[in-house]
């Protein structure tokens, strides 16, 4: 299948870019690669679960902190101690997951926005463990396991945060089509009908929002490394909402369609935000604009609207199912 | 021993008895039918024995196993697969796809979340059965959507015996099918049944079905059993004529 | 200082609270029951009635004013939203897509806010003539929020009244009970469901306006009072503006309670108390159910 090639392609392409571009430039492509991570990790419950979540800035942030505490507390290797920081947060996800699991749309949307409320207040309540308002700094990138050095410098970085990105994404490319990725877009589709067949969906349910926190807080664990601080704004109700924006305009249920989200979104920030302050009304009603006329988003549109061959009407369209038949 | 037993089922919604003692089994490898006015409890007695509602008193018992109350999908995974009345599929997923996802209901490595590929295989392969059975083979690439009323309805029941159940529920299958598409689906549901080990309940409104498939009729009225009987003994029933038949038989 | 002073000091104080709680959630479950959608964008709008007010009070120096011009305007704000673009998605398959769009609609007006008022709080203050203390069984009481009391209540009264004496209010309970025969009898329903949303939005903003002088204007306080405001919605169920009152009252000692007792955790102990709620009841209604 041409997927691989254009996988191929891509990821090539990104290899490259390091030494087409300017050093500032490498700056901006970082976190754009981040917040792709991040806006992917959201797909996963907005898009192909339709858990709508106003707090996934609650994974990024219990990323970065974790990260940034193991850091500089414990003498460990920047990978294990991201690795450790995502297992933190996975296991915090967890009865977070089964909580807000709980109820659905609206009732679940606003849980997930009171335990990043709840995280936020946290940071301030125990100040002296994160430094409050201020945050954690001087987090730092210790070299290792085995000696590694090459992501102590930013190109380095930036080719530690690509592999997780491509790697992330091929782990979610396989888990939508899985048999479980198959369940969650029952889930999506009918649930009433998905549990009448005998699915358990809550677990399902509970399943997708652990692996969203887990790519999530992957990519908080990135950032916090990249920037060397963690501050309380990661949890602020903007980011999540941010984050969501992403995820629509870019595409919900497609993947690559929120990574480019991600990335064009914090490509045009930097450079709107130099020019304009409007840019966060000017994304707003984007937004808007997209849930009203566009709802498959910009990758959505483009894998629709512009197929060579017209594919059987509704089947997948650009989203990645597990139909046996591709 | 009967492979259902409902044992003096309950429901009341506030002052409302929508089912009031209600008595049935259904033996394994027959067809009982379920008949009655509008309102007469039909469904409301489908949804307490799958568990999407739970009796007010009573008891449901499957494979003499006491199933009431359970959650709805270990009802299902119990072996028992229905259909709904408003017609329940997913419908941007091709109608191959909503079939496979109900056979891989049954699969014990259904929550693979990598891989998995034998898991797609097999459930795709009872699939396609289940389509073919149903004679909707060529939609199987379309969209549920775009199918027809009557195919969607066909679609559903491909569904539920893809997943293999030993008891079929069917909440009016017919409803809304043209003459030609009920006749169709007949001649279908009677080809199944003549081959597997399966045993249906099915709620219907057209009497002509009914009186084709069943062994057995239970008859509703306002929540109480008012007939229960091969066809022949609830046809000649006087009350049950007054009731629902209108008597003008 | 005596026992029975300081009860009713900390009761007086709970009902200011529920006061204002009042006027966002009975917002909240008006158009809740009108049309279905929980209004994600409340508290913002909320947030722009304290923000409108304080602009109505730096201009005019009325506080008075203020409370009948940050309604109105921030009401026409919310009517203007749904006649653009929530009409737009009735009849839609997905509910997420009302989400997003109130989402929406809360982000946008967010940083229309800071553009204009800028990222520092404001506050004009508590008016002059309600400055002062009233002292009840030899505790000292805020005159303020007597006031806040004493409109809380007679708001009550006059929505309680309104729908169901007059025939707009019939109307709007007609609607929410069934829309489709009140269409097929004749009446603008989409008008109604207009009328009700900017309505919910001028209570939310009325809200805000008795808010500010006690937590001054800031960025972010919609985000705590729009959860306030699901959390109270639950309790008292969907759409019932008698449970929106009972449901302020209860929410509103809770807080008290627990800023009293937990005083650090205060914060959190809003959030457990949601959580709590959404756990025992998560479909959450007692009102009208969707």
């Amino acid at each position: 299948m041409n997927w691989k090639l254009g996988f191929a392609v891509t990821a090539g392409v990104c290899a490259l870019l390091p030494f087409a571009v300017p050093q500032y430039s490498l700056t901006i492509l970082i976190e754009a690669l981040i917040f792709g991570l991040f806006a992917m990790s959201l797909d996963l419950m907005v898009g192909y679960c339709r858990l709508y979540s106003f707090g996934h800035a609650a994974a990024y942030g219990l990323g970065a902190y974790s990260t940034a505490l193991i850091l500089t507390h414990l003498a460990l290797p920047l990978p294990i101690g991201i690795v450790l920081a995502v297992t933190a947060t996975i296991l915090t996800a967890i009865p977070i997951a089964w909580i807000c699991t709980r109820s659905t749309g609206v009732s679940f949307a606003m849980l997930t926005l009171a335990f990043a409320q709840l995280g936020y207040a946290m940071l301030f309540r125990f100040r002296d463990i994160t430094g409050g308002s201020d945050g954690i700094v001087g987090i730092p990138r210790p070299p290792g396991p085995f000696g590694m050095t090459w992501f102590q410098s930013k190109i380095g970085y930036y080719y530690l945060v690509l592999g997780c990105l491509l790697g992330s994404y091929l782990l979610c490319r396989a888990i939508v089509r899985s048999p479980f990725g198959a369940v969650l877009s029952g889930i999506r589709e009918n649930e009433a009908k998905t549990i009448a067949l005998g699915y358990n969906t809550r677990a399902y349910k509970i399943a997708t929002v652990v692996l969203a926190y887990g790519f999530g807080g992957l990519a908080g664990a990135l950032y916090a490394g990249f920037a060397g601080f963690a501050s309380p704004e990661l949890f602020f109700w903007l980011v999540s909402g941010r984050v969501l924006i992403m995820v629509v305009v870019g595409g919900a249920g497609t993947l690559i369609g929120p990574i480019i989200g991600g990335v064009f979104f914090v490509f045009v920030e930097h450079e709107l935000s130099q020019v304009t302050d409007l840019w966060p009304l000017i994304f707003g009603s984007i937004f808007i604009a997209f849930v009203m006329f566009a709802p498959e988003g910009i990758w959505g549109i483009l894998t629709t609207r512009f197929r060579a061959r017209p594919e059987a009407p509704g089947s997948a369209g650009g989203k990645e199912t597990s139909d046996a038949a591709a | 021993m009967p492979l259902l037993e409902c044992k003096g089922l309950v429901r009341r919604f506030g002052a409302l008895v929508a089912v009031d003692a209600v008595d049935m089994s259904l033996e394994a490898g027959k067809i009982r039918a379920v008949i009655g006015p509008n309102g007469a409890g039909k469904s409301t007695v489908f949804n307490l024995i799958t568990s999407v509602l739970k009796p007010t008193a009573g008891e449901v018992v499957f494979a003499g196993e006491n199933i009431t109350g359970l959650p709805v999908h270990v009802v299902a995974q119990k072996g028992i697969a229905r259909t709904f009345q408003l017609c329940h599929v997913f419908p941007a997923l091709t109608a191959r796809e909503n079939v496979r996802i109900a056979a891989q209901a049954r699969d014990d490595r259904r929550w693979r979340f990598v891989g998995g590929g034998g898991v797609l295989n097999r459930s795709a392969a009872v699939a396609d059965e289940a389509l073919e059975h149903l004679r909707l083979t060529r939609f199987a690439n379309v969209a549920a959507a775009m199918l027809s009323h009557g195919d969607q309805r066909l679609l559903e029941v491909a569904m539920a015996i893809a997943q293999k159940p030993r008891l079929l529920m069917l909440d009016e299958p017919t409803q809304g099918l043209s003459l030609e598409e009920t006749d169709r689906a007949v001649q279908i549901l009677k080809g199944m049944l003549s081959v597997g080990h399966l045993s249906v309940l099915l709620v219907e409104h057209d009497m002509e079905v009914v009186f084709k498939l069943a062994d057995d009729i239970t008859v509703l009225h306002r929540g109480r059993v008012i007939a229960d009987g091969p066809p022949a003994a609830v046809r000649a029933n006087a009350e049950v004529r007054s009731a629902y038949l209108g008597g003008s038989e | 200082m005596s026992v029975l002073g300081f009860i009713l000091a900390q009761c007086l104080s709970a009902l200011s609270q529920a006061a204002i709680l009042f006027f966002i959630a009975c917002g909240l479950t008006l158009i809740f029951g009108i049309m279905r959608i929980v209004n994600f964008a409340h508290g913002v709008i909320f947030m722009l009635g304290a923000y409108v007010g304080y602009t109505t009070v730096a201009v005019t120096g009325s506080f008075l004013l203020s409370l009948i011009v940050a309604p109105i305007v921030v009401g026409a704000v919310g009517m203007a939203f749904e006649r653009i673009f929530l009409r737009h998605l009735y009849g839609r398959r997905d509910g997420g897509a009302y989400l997003l769009l109130t989402f929406g609609l809360a982000v946008v007006l967010s940083e229309l806010i800071r553009i204009i008022w800028g990222a520092q709080p404001l506050s004009a203050g508590i008016p002059d003539f309600l400055r002062g203390i009233v002292i009840i069984l030899d505790q000292p009481f805020p005159l303020y929020r007597l006031f806040l009391i004493a409109l809380g209540l007679a708001a009550a009264i006059a929505v309680w009244q309104f729908l169901e004496r007059t025939r707009a209010g019939l109307l709007i309970r007609a609607v929410s009970q069934n829309s489709e025969m009140v269409h097929a009898l004749g009446t603008d329903v989409d008008l109604v469901r207009t009328g009700v949303f900017g309505l919910g939005c001028a209570m939310a903003a009325l809200g805000g306006v008795l808010a500010a002088p006690l937590v001054t204007a800031f960025l972010g306080m919609g985000t705590t009072v729009v959860i306030d405001a699901f959390v109270i919605v639950i309790i008292g169920g969907m759409g019932s503006f008698l449970g929106s009152l009972i449901g302020s009252i209860l929410v509103a000692f809770v807080q008290v309670l627990g800023a009293y007792y937990f005083q650090d955790l205060a914060l959190a102990f809003m959030y457990f108390l949601m959580l709590a709620v959404l756990v025992i009841r998560p479909g959450g209604l007692l009102g009208k159910e969707d």
